[in-house]
């Protein structure tokens, strides 16, 4: 098998350079005679320490902060931004390639398929640093009672509240769709409450309310990890959570509604059409350019039931088995990409909550909206599963979600979903 | 003429040199074979009077069978495999992973503060670890053969216990040395006790332990704390629990399995349960978009084609606009246009659908947005292959008294025909897949609640993604054998179709 | 191109004042209806569907707040700033790869498939139905796999000849040249075939060899075909992100299409940056609807220009 794979990549290098004689590619000859192949390193085993991130503003920063490593040490560092939406997949087919880069920066739940293929090396982060961590991102990097990640950045979800519109932050779910009904009532918006729910659902967003209402996505043991053999949904919570999300869909009180999707909900609270949008920190550059006046509070859950938990996802960065330059690349990780400066660095760029605590402190004081939604995430938040299997779960759950949301049955169509997810893991 | 000649041979064998040099200098004799046969045959084309339609052929042909020809191939072999996430590589590789995720700290050891050297010249010496424990403040150098205490006085050190910054007998290696000395460092590892201790980062070194390890005689993983045993399975291409009690190692490999994945397709049940609606649905799609967009497309060019006409330019210019728009953003913007309570669409009609919420509207939805994306396209090429109807024969209709329809039905449509039959066949089968479609406009739906995996818009290759890449992980070898399938459909209705079209081009 | 149009026995009809009645709708007598009103009103209606969406796109890019949901198609505020964002960063160098890249591809590729089109339409050899069937077959394999196929195999050109690798503009053309083949030698090959056989058999009889009546025949008659693909190779390669998202990594070497997929191909921020991107979007349309206004004439002027101006 290795060696078929390996003869039909070698024939097709071979192949498409023999092509170059019928069309273009005339300066390549020059090319390669100025550039070769050593470059300026003095050995062919080093050379640049080479960084994947996705685009965005962290990915500008990152180029940044490449560079300051790069010219502490003495040598070249490259950061390449990728699309975010593929980056995962293009690592772990660069890594089968022999060609991944020496670090890359991902989100938490990637660890489980990236370990699955061989593609990360575990570190070991000394306790000297890792207690500058906030603990919860430290647990979600821990895959098998391993750390694979240097977390720089958690997100969740939280209640963005406009405080003209509506004054107080809700303490329940019914308060809040009484604030909202009666803001749409005195004619100042248009929509009760904007919350991510789209024709093809959402579980992300909606996991506070699932949540609440006695929903669970996998069990975990003892130790924190998840157990794929526990699955939550169709559990009768899973039912008791989807009958009171069902009560707010579109044949109940009409405010969550298939027609709100993370395109359009920003829109709406920064028209000032809406007093309340679920989002995340990541929205809060849009908002502020917006001048709308806003507070940032928990996303509140039912009466009487449950806490509501927003998933807490963790932007980690790791170091590539494959990768070329792995000392550089644990040194970065674990020395450099964790301290509170880099950190604040971040933070100016994405304005993403920061994992390091020395860099909460020193940014929550002029920073409140942020702070507001670190305190929601450390109160009820839980760590989004990074097992492969969630893969399963996000596209029959979400559906379920729409279909409940737009007035199906919630018993029979939690249980389809059910049975759709354990026949896509066991595939 | 012999001037063209000897440039274009000159260049090929540039190219030659170019493509050869480095396959020589890393030994790749089979690769220089296949560079030298390649150049020879083109040598033996382009001198040669004989081969006169390869002289033509050959450029295309090479770039096709590289870039188009071997992907098809890869993938038409990766169908008979389990290549998927967590089985990728191979067995070493997975080994490897294994016992390397499983390599932890040995209990109450230390982290030392590291110091990386070598014994001699920075280049080639031995590469050494200085090591300062911070808590017992003693300093050791761990060499291959183990760990040895540092005299005291030999060595400076940041500060008692801390990190090392020179030592009598070893050169300490700048970063960009260490940089150079990569894949040396990265092999090292001093040997202990308990396991051995590696390099974390420039300033840190642990004892580790694997606490999986693989034994050859019994091919299998077993784990030093648990004793769980993983035997390996080579027909699954994964290392299974011994006793049934443990789940299944995570990291496999790739392994043939036959035709086990085509087996999947015909005895999964939702594939069964839905296979046929989406097979009909999929062709209506396919031809409707390549008929309205065709008809459209044909009705402006005409149009557009009166001589007589003002401002045809700006017309034009404007008509093929969507064209030129990325393709992507376009479909989103249109999504949210169909948005029930926020779109453009309702508000313009004053109507309150669901646009994505019912079948009939859906497939309605998706095909405008087709005709939209795709008229502008046909209206294109038919606006270039009216100009290539010798206007003769028109005329001669017309002199007959023939009304223009008439003549258009005749001459015209029988013509235009000819000349665009198989880019409407290609037309057609690119739409038969087109992901982008279905996946960004209505991702599928409406989907039935009792059935998240089957939606009413949904083509063969928006259902296949879901069941290929919406498990754990992608799993490319069902993936690669529904391809297949969907590769065999389409090229037998399309063969078929090729050969009516046939008849056709026997008129010129 | 030197163009032999004089030659051609199907261009020397029609005097002035009487264009070529090719196909059209309306005739030359009656009304103004008749003659140019019905075409007109074809013309606006199908100017206003292919223009609304893009309206929105243009709204947007003007908007500092502009956003996917088309909840609002005239800006609540007018501003460049999302112009000012985009041409403040790497954008302008993007631009620049795009243009050299589409435009090298898309003239390399035409003259490609021109090459085989007219080994398809003139000689009789053995293997062609095959291949002209194999060339059609080949485009309809779904390609699921292409990336990680393609992938695989760039790795190792990258390591062998880093000069047509990963991150450089020629490795990335030469593999948009893979399907230079496909449609288009169809599409071409169908254009061939219209243009009578006896041209090039009399030419041949003068002692042209086969590569003259190719450039000095065939060729320039068929201009309108190769402004066309030239075209469609043009705004295919402009417009591609998901091969060369992957292929062009290093800032400087990415096309503007990668670009500005990455400002909305992340799910969860795209909509933040949606004005950037429209704004984006209507700056790379701008060389494609300059490039067909430049070709429009070679499209619709090709055999007939010389009659209709006289």
């Amino acid at each position: 098998m290795r060696t078929r794979a390996r003869t039909f990549r070698a024939a097709g290098a071979v192949l498409a350079a023999s092509l170059v004689l019928a069309a273009c590619g005339g300066g390549s000859d020059d090319d390669t005679s100025s550039s070769g192949d050593g470059g300026d390193t003095p050995s062919a085993s080093g050379g640049d320490l080479l960084i994947w991130v996705g685009d965005g503003p962290g990915g500008d920063a990152t180029t940044e902060i490449g560079k300051a490593f790069g010219e502490e040490n003495g040598v070249n560092v490259k950061v390449e931004v990728l699309p975010g939406a593929e980056l995962q997949a293009n690592f772990v087919t660069a890594a089968q390639a022999g060609d991944p880069p020496d670090v890359v920066m991902g989100a938490h739940d990637w660890i489980g398929n990236l370990v699955q293929n061989g593609t990360i090396d575990p570190i070991q982060i000394p306790e000297t640093v890792s207690s500058t961590i906030q603990p919860l991102a430290m647990e979600a990097v821990t895959f098998d009672g391993q750390t694979y990640g240097m977390p720089y950045t958690m997100n969740n979800i939280v209640l963005i509240r406009n405080t003209d519109l509506a004054p107080d932050a809700p303490a329940t779910v019914e308060d809040m769709v009484a604030a909202g009904k009666k803001a749409v009532q005195s004619g100042k918006a248009e929509a009760p409450l904007a919350w991510p729910v789209s024709d093809t659902g959402n579980p992300y967003f909606i996991n506070p309310l699932y949540t609440s209402g006695g929903g669970y996505m996998f069990g975990q043991g003892a130790d924190g990890s998840f157990d794929p053999s526990d699955l939550g949904v169709g559990t009768p919570g899973s039912v008791t959570a989807y009958e009171k999300i069902s009560a707010l869909g579109e044949k109940g009180e009409g405010v969550l509604k298939r027609s709100v999707n993370t395109d359009n909900a920003i829109a709406l609270f920064t028209d000032g059409k809406t007093p309340f949008l679920v989002e995340g920190p990541w929205q809060l550059t849009t908002i502020d350019d917006s001048k709308i006046n806003y507070e940032v509070s928990p996303v509140p859950g039912f009466a009487g039931l449950k806490p509501a938990s927003p998933f807490i996802t963790v932007d980690a960065a790791y170091v590539a088995s494959g990768g070329k330059n792995k000392t550089l690349a644990q040194e970065f990780v674990t020395n450099y990409w964790s301290r509170a400066d880099i950190g604040a660095q971040l933070f100016e760029a994405t304005k993403n909550v920061p994992a390091n605590k020395d860099t909460l402190a020193q940014i929550e004081g002029d920073n409140p909206a942020v702070a507001a939604v670190s305190k929601a995430g450390a109160e009820n938040g839980q760590i989004m599963p990074s097992i492969p299997q969630m893969a399963a779960v996000w596209d029959p759950l979400g559906k379920a979600e729409a279909a409940v949301i737009g007035g199906a049955d919630p018993k029979s169509t939690i249980d389809s979903a059910a049975k759709a997810i354990q026949a896509a893991m066991k595939e | 003429m012999l001037l063209v000649k000897v440039v274009g041979l000159g260049f090929l064998a540039a190219v030659a040199l170019f493509a050869a040099l480095p396959l020589i200098r890393t030994d790749n004799w089979w690769g220089l074979a296949i560079v030298l046969a390649v150049t020879a045959l083109a040598f033996y084309i382009y001198l040669s009077p004989r081969p006169v339609p390869l002289k033509y052929l050959l450029p295309g042909t090479l770039f096709l069978i590289v870039f188009q020809v071997l992907p098809v191939v890869y993938t038409v072999s990766t169908a008979f495999t389990n290549f998927s996430d967590g089985h990728r590589g191979t067995k070493e590789q997975a080994i490897t992973a294994i016992e390397g995720a499983s390599v932890k700290q040995v209990p109450d050891s230390t982290i030392y503060t590291l110091t990386l050297a070598t014994d001699g010249d920075a280049a080639t010496g031995d590469i050494v670890f200085l090591l300062a424990d911070p808590t017992t403040q003693d300093s050791f150098v761990g060499t291959a053969d183990g760990l040895e205490d540092l005299g005291d006085g030999s060595f400076e050190a940041a500060s008692p216990g801390g990190k090392i910054t020179a030592a009598d007998d070893y050169t300490v290696l700048t970063v960009p040395e260490i940089n150079a000395r990569q894949d040396d460092i990265t092999a090292f590892s001093v040997p202990t006790d308990d396991g051995a201790i590696k390099s974390q980062g420039l300033s840190a070194a642990f004892e580790g332990a694997p606490q999986q390890s693989y034994d050859e005689g019994c091919d299998c993983i077993t784990d030093a704390t648990t004793g769980n045993v993983w035997t390996a399975d080579d027909s699954e291409g994964s290392f299974v629990s011994k006793d049934g009690t443990q789940r299944n190692l995570a990291q496999g490999w790739k392994v043939g399995v036959g035709f086990d994945n085509f087996a999947r397709v015909f005895t999964n049940d939702t594939i069964r349960g839905s296979f046929l609606r989406i097979v009909v649905w999929n062709f209506a799609f396919a031809i409707a978009t390549v008929a309205i967009t065709f008809a459209l497309g044909l009705l402006v060019a005409i149009a557009l084609n009166n001589p007589l006409m003002r401002g045809r330019t700006i017309y034009r210019s404007l008509i093929i606009l969507p064209y030129a728009m990325p393709g992507i953003a376009m479909y989103l913007v249109w999504r949210e246009m169909f948005n029930k309570d926020f779109g453009l669409i309702n508000r313009l009609l004053h109507t309150d659908l669901n646009w994505f919420g019912s079948t009939a509207s859906s497939m309605f939805a998706i095909l405008l947005i087709q005709l939209w994306l795709g008229y502008n396209y046909m209206f294109l090429v038919i606006t270039g292959a009216l100009q290539s109807i010798p206007s003769d024969l028109v005329e001669a209709a017309g002199v007959d008294g023939a009304k223009p329809f008439y003549a258009f039905r005749t001459i015209t449509f029988p013509l235009l025909l000819v000349a665009l039959a198989p880019l409407l066949i290609t037309s057609f089968a690119f739409n038969f897949n087109n992901f982008s479609a279905i996946f960004l406009t209505s991702k599928g739906g409406p989907f039935p609640p009792d059935n998240p995996s089957a939606g009413s818009t949904d083509l063969l290759i928006t259902y296949t993604y879901r069941l290929a890449f919406g498990g754990s992980g992608a799993d490319y070898g069902f993936a690669a054998a529904v391809s297949v399938l969907i590769f065999l459909i389409v090229a037998a209705v399309s063969i078929v179709s090729f050969r009516r079209t046939q008849a056709l081009e026997e008129i010129n | 191109m030197t163009t032999t149009t004089s030659d051609v026995p199907v261009a020397t009809r029609g005097a002035e004042g009487d264009p070529p009645e090719v196909a059209r709708l309306g005739s030359a007598k009656g009304g103004w209806f008749r003659r140019t009103g019905l075409s007109h009103l074809v013309g606006i209606l199908a100017l206003a569907f292919s223009i609304f969406p893009i309206l929105f796109v243009v709204s947007a890019s003007f908007n500092p707040t502009g956003t996917l949901s088309s909840s609002t198609l005239i800006p609540r505020e007018f501003s460049l700033a999302n112009y000012q964002d985009l041409f403040s960063g790497s954008f302008p160098r993007w631009f620049v790869n795009s243009l050299i890249i589409a435009s090298i591809s898309a003239a390399v590729s035409m003259l490609i498939s021109a090459c085989a089109a007219f080994a398809f339409s003139r000689f009789r050899f053995m293997g062609r139905r095959p291949g002209l069937i194999g060339l059609l077959l080949v485009q309809m394999f779904p390609q699921f796999l292409a990336i990680v196929a393609l992938y695989l195999m760039f790795a190792n050109i990258t390591e062998l000849w880093p000069s047509i690798g990963f991150n450089t503009a020629a490795g990335l053309i030469i593999l948009y040249l893979g399907g230079a083949l496909g449609v288009n030698t169809w599409l071409m090959k169908g254009f061939f075939d219209t243009i009578p056989k006896d041209l090039d058999e009399s030419a041949k009889i003068d002692g042209a060899t086969h590569f003259q009546v190719f450039f000095g025949i065939i060729l320039p008659l068929v201009a309108p075909i190769l402004a066309i693909t030239g075209l469609l190779g043009f705004i295919g390669a402009i417009n591609e992100f998901l091969i060369a998202s992957v292929f062009l990594r290093q800032d400087d070497s990415k096309t503007a299409a990668v670009g500005l997929y990455g400002l909305i191909a992340d799910p969860l921020t795209k909509n933040a940056q949606f004005g950037e991107f429209a704004a984006g979007a209507v700056v790379l349309a701008i060389p494609t609807v300059a490039l067909f206004m430049y070709l429009q004439r070679y499209i619709v002027g090709g055999l007939t220009a010389g009659a209709v101006k006289g």
